[in-house]
């Protein structure tokens, strides 16, 4: 099967809107939490959030919303999108260019995108709610597409003219973990040269909040406490949004373009809890198996690991279930790859999370460095024998592996390797 | 919320003659509706709104195009242009329309079928249907538009000498484009050395959309039998004025209106424009016409004429005009609106 390379990253997020911004804030765990202005209400118990920075996106109207002068939207382009398409569709132009693709490589039969997104509540709240009072044919012509899940993969491989395959993914938490994995499987099978993976979320009041009534939100109020990935006293998630896109290329692809990848996605491994709609097993079962296919998948064995991007978001059953799982693959051997969760430093992104830490692992592979899990005044005694760092490393991992989870009980783990 | 439901619902009833309470609330509402429009149409349509003047109501429609179409574009609109298509020179798209449709709605408190939006292709169509809906008119009859495959299959003029590449056929008359390719034959001696349109071709375009008007039923006949094509002559031109050489590139906006038909003769006033600028008149044209022999095919034979000739390759190859190429078009002609 020919291998498979990441060689260009998109970045809308809260830790930075470039490659080299968002290296920098992971190497120097700067976080992108902030106290949320559509929060600061009494009836509102949250406080805080991660949104992206650069974007105005807070109006029901997308002619109302600014974004950064480097990108031009037409208005017959944005009328179709919802805020997540528009950081996504930005996240792909960079994307593009870092991979240094012309339009004759990516719009073309062999190359495909797969894309995550749990579309815009936000935009289908206004939508519905101008249905009931104003009537079914004053709905904005194109509301639709704009909301619902699979607005990324519309707009996107509209605008972009992608001719191969497309789809997108909804397995909320781990979805772009998914499309990255079966995008994968397209190229290892042979059937693209090249697929683009896209994770995007408004990460906006209306797609935060719901998670309070699961009481799975931080109540935090200090932006720098509030996301504690593995902290005895972590409360729960803090809710982000932003787009990732990750180019995914065959080896001959690579070879006849001359680019040098950012590292090799080796494979990946998926598994469900069968367990509880919105928990994670407690002993990470589903994890666990994921973990253990993306190992034997990719040849790989545990002491071979060296960096684990943990999925845990903060919150006290999540992150004690992956550390269970982690703790039953890696200590029979006496292995201790580093465990990080990089949600500390950016919130969790939900459908965006799995590939914009897949995109974190790529810097780190790249780059020589393993981000360290901020925030922790007291590691979790469930978590104890995790080999979690607390500052950054300067250390080149040769092997890491990305886990994510989502409703359902659905996991993923993808294997990057460096090149 | 069912409150707002239901006033919601009262404000869209047709109603559009009796001026209705224009609240210092209704206005600011207008105003936020209207706030990417320009000055003047948002001026225009409060004026609207408060006296139900249908002449407000061009500047209205204007501006709520103007709004939805790229900047680039809208100082083309601003020309007042009323043959300007929506889709092929404003790049509006059928979601644009549907846009503009709903900002119209809004704006003016009517509604807009789907069925009628489907003829409605230039800007002058939508002036014109929109003011017909607000005065309470009946509805013009639907404008249709010929490409120019179309135009050659009924015609007896064919190419090199056809000045048609495209044609539509309104209630009031008709329109038609002919880009002035460069390789027409007649150039190579008019002039020498400076290709140059001649006038007498010019009248000839405009005698050939003439032609194309009464083919397609401009002028109704009382017994419902069809234009004969081989009838069709020229008979006389009057005021006949030149205004501007057309050269190759130059695209001739020609157009039509009967000004009176009389079994066997039709006039017309024909005008030629290029862009904006006027590039020849003729105050009167007139073409001798006969009727087809045969009253008008029963409905099944129309179907089968219909099928015949998209289906028939040789009638498709040869489009000899007679009998059977009337019933050819017959159907054509009685599309549903």
């Amino acid at each position: 099967m020919p291998k498979v390379y990441l060689t260009g990253i998109g970045f809308i997020t809260s830790i930075g809107n470039d490659v080299a911004t968002v290296a920098r804030s992971l190497r120097e765990l700067r976080h992108g939490i902030e106290v949320y202005a559509p929060f600061q209400k009494p009836e509102i118990p949250v406080k805080v959030a991660a949104p992206v920075k650069g974007f105005q996106t807070d109006s029901v109207d997308c002619e109302d919303w600014t974004y950064p002068e480097r990108y031009r939207v037409k208005r017959e382009v944005l009328r179709g999108m919802g805020p997540n398409t528009l950081y996504a569709y930005c996240a792909m132009q960079q994307a593009i260019e870092d991979a240094k693709l012309s339009e004759a490589d990516w719009s073309n039969d062999e190359t495909g995108l797969y894309a995550a997104s749990g579309g815009s509540p936000y935009l289908l709240g206004h939508l519905m709610q101008k249905m009931h009072t104003q009537g079914v044919m004053r709905c904005s012509p194109l509301g639709i597409v704009a909301a619902i899940a699979g607005t990324v993969n519309f707009n996107l491989v509209a605008h972009f003219k992608i001719k191969g395959a497309s789809t997108g993914f909804s397995s909320a938490c781990a979805s772009s973990s998914h499309a990255a994995g079966f995008a994968y499987d397209e190229i290892a099978l042979g059937r693209q040269k090249r697929m683009f993976v896209v994770g995007a979320e408004d990460g906006n009041l209306d797609s935060i909040l719901p998670f309070a009534g699961m009481r799975a939100l931080s109540l935090q109020t200090d932006p720098a406490k509030a996301s504690r990935p593995f902290d005895v006293a972590r409360d729960g998630f803090v809710g982000t949004g932003g787009a990732t896109v990750l180019v995914l290329e065959s080896e001959d692809e690579v070879a006849r373009r001359g680019v040098q990848p950012y590292c090799e996605l080796a494979g990946w491994g998926q598994a469900s809890d069968g367990h509880n709609v919105a928990i994670s097993h407690p002993e990470g079962s589903g994890l666990r198996l994921a973990m253990e296919r993306a190992l034997k998948a990719t040849g790989v064995s545990p002491e071979e690991v060296d960096y684990i991007n943990a999925h845990a978001t903060s919150t006290p059953i999540g992150d004690v279930s992956e550390a269970k799982a982690i703790h039953a693959i890696f200590s029979p051997s006496g292995a201790r790859p580093l465990v990080s969760s990089t949600k500390a430093l950016t919130g969790h992104g939900l459908s965006l999370a799995g590939a914009m830490e897949t995109g974190f692992c790529a810097l780190a592979l790249r780059d020589g460095f393993i981000p360290g899990s901020a925030n922790i005044t007291e590691v979790d005694p469930a978590c104890a024998d995790l080999a979690i760092p607390q500052k950054t490393e300067e250390k080149q991992a040769r092997v890491v592996l990305n886990n994510s989870s989502g409703f359902g009980g659905a996991n993923v783990s993808l294997v990057l390797k460096r090149v | 919320m069912a409150d707002v439901a239901e006033q919601g619902q009262k404000s869209r009833e047709p109603g559009l003659a009796k001026p209705q309470t224009f609240s210092a609330d209704d206005e600011s509402a207008l105003r936020e509706t209207l706030k990417r429009c320009s000055p003047s149409t948002i001026e225009a349509a409060i004026a609207f709104r408060k006296t139900r003047d249908p002449e407000k109501v061009p500047t209205v429609v204007i501006g709520v195009i103007e709004r939805f179409v790229e900047p680039d574009i809208r100082p083309k609109l601003r020309e007042g242009d009323d043959e300007l298509r929506l889709v092929e020179d404003l790049g509006v798209d059928s979601l644009t329309m549907m846009e503009i449709v709903i900002l119209v709605e809004d704006v003016l408190q009517m509604q807009i079928n789907n069925d009628e939006l489907r003829n409605l292709r230039t800007v002058g169509d939508i002036k014109t249907f929109i003011d017909c809906k607000i005065r309470g008119l009946p509805l013009p009859k639907p404008t249709r538009h010929l490409p120019v495959e179309q135009i050659a299959a009924v015609m007896p003029i064919q190419p090199p000498f056809l000045f048609l590449n495209e044609a539509s056929i309104g209630g009031q008359g008709a329109t038609a484009k002919y880009k002035i390719t460069g390789q027409e034959f007649f150039l190579q001696g008019h002039f020498k050395d400076n290709p140059v349109m001649p006038a007498s071709m010019m009248l000839e375009a405009l005698g050939q959309l003439g032609v194309l008007a009464l083919i397609e039923g401009i002028i109704p006949s009382e017994d419902g039998r069809p234009v004969d094509p081989k009838t069709i002559f020229f008979t006389s031109c009057e005021g006949v004025r030149c205004h501007r050489v057309c050269k190759p590139g130059d695209v001739l906006t020609l157009s039509v209106k009967p000004k009176r038909a009389k079994m066997p003769l039709a006039t017309f006033e024909g005008t030629i424009r290029v862009g904006q600028e006027k590039a020849a008149i003729a105050e009167e044209i007139t073409l001798t016409f006969g009727y087809a022999e045969a009253v008008a095919t029963p409905p099944n034979a129309e179907a089968t004429g219909s099928g015949a000739s998209s289906g028939n390759a040789e009638a498709g190859q040869n489009p000899a005009p007679g009998a059977s190429e009337a019933a050819a078009f017959t159907p054509l002609r009685e599309l549903p609106a």
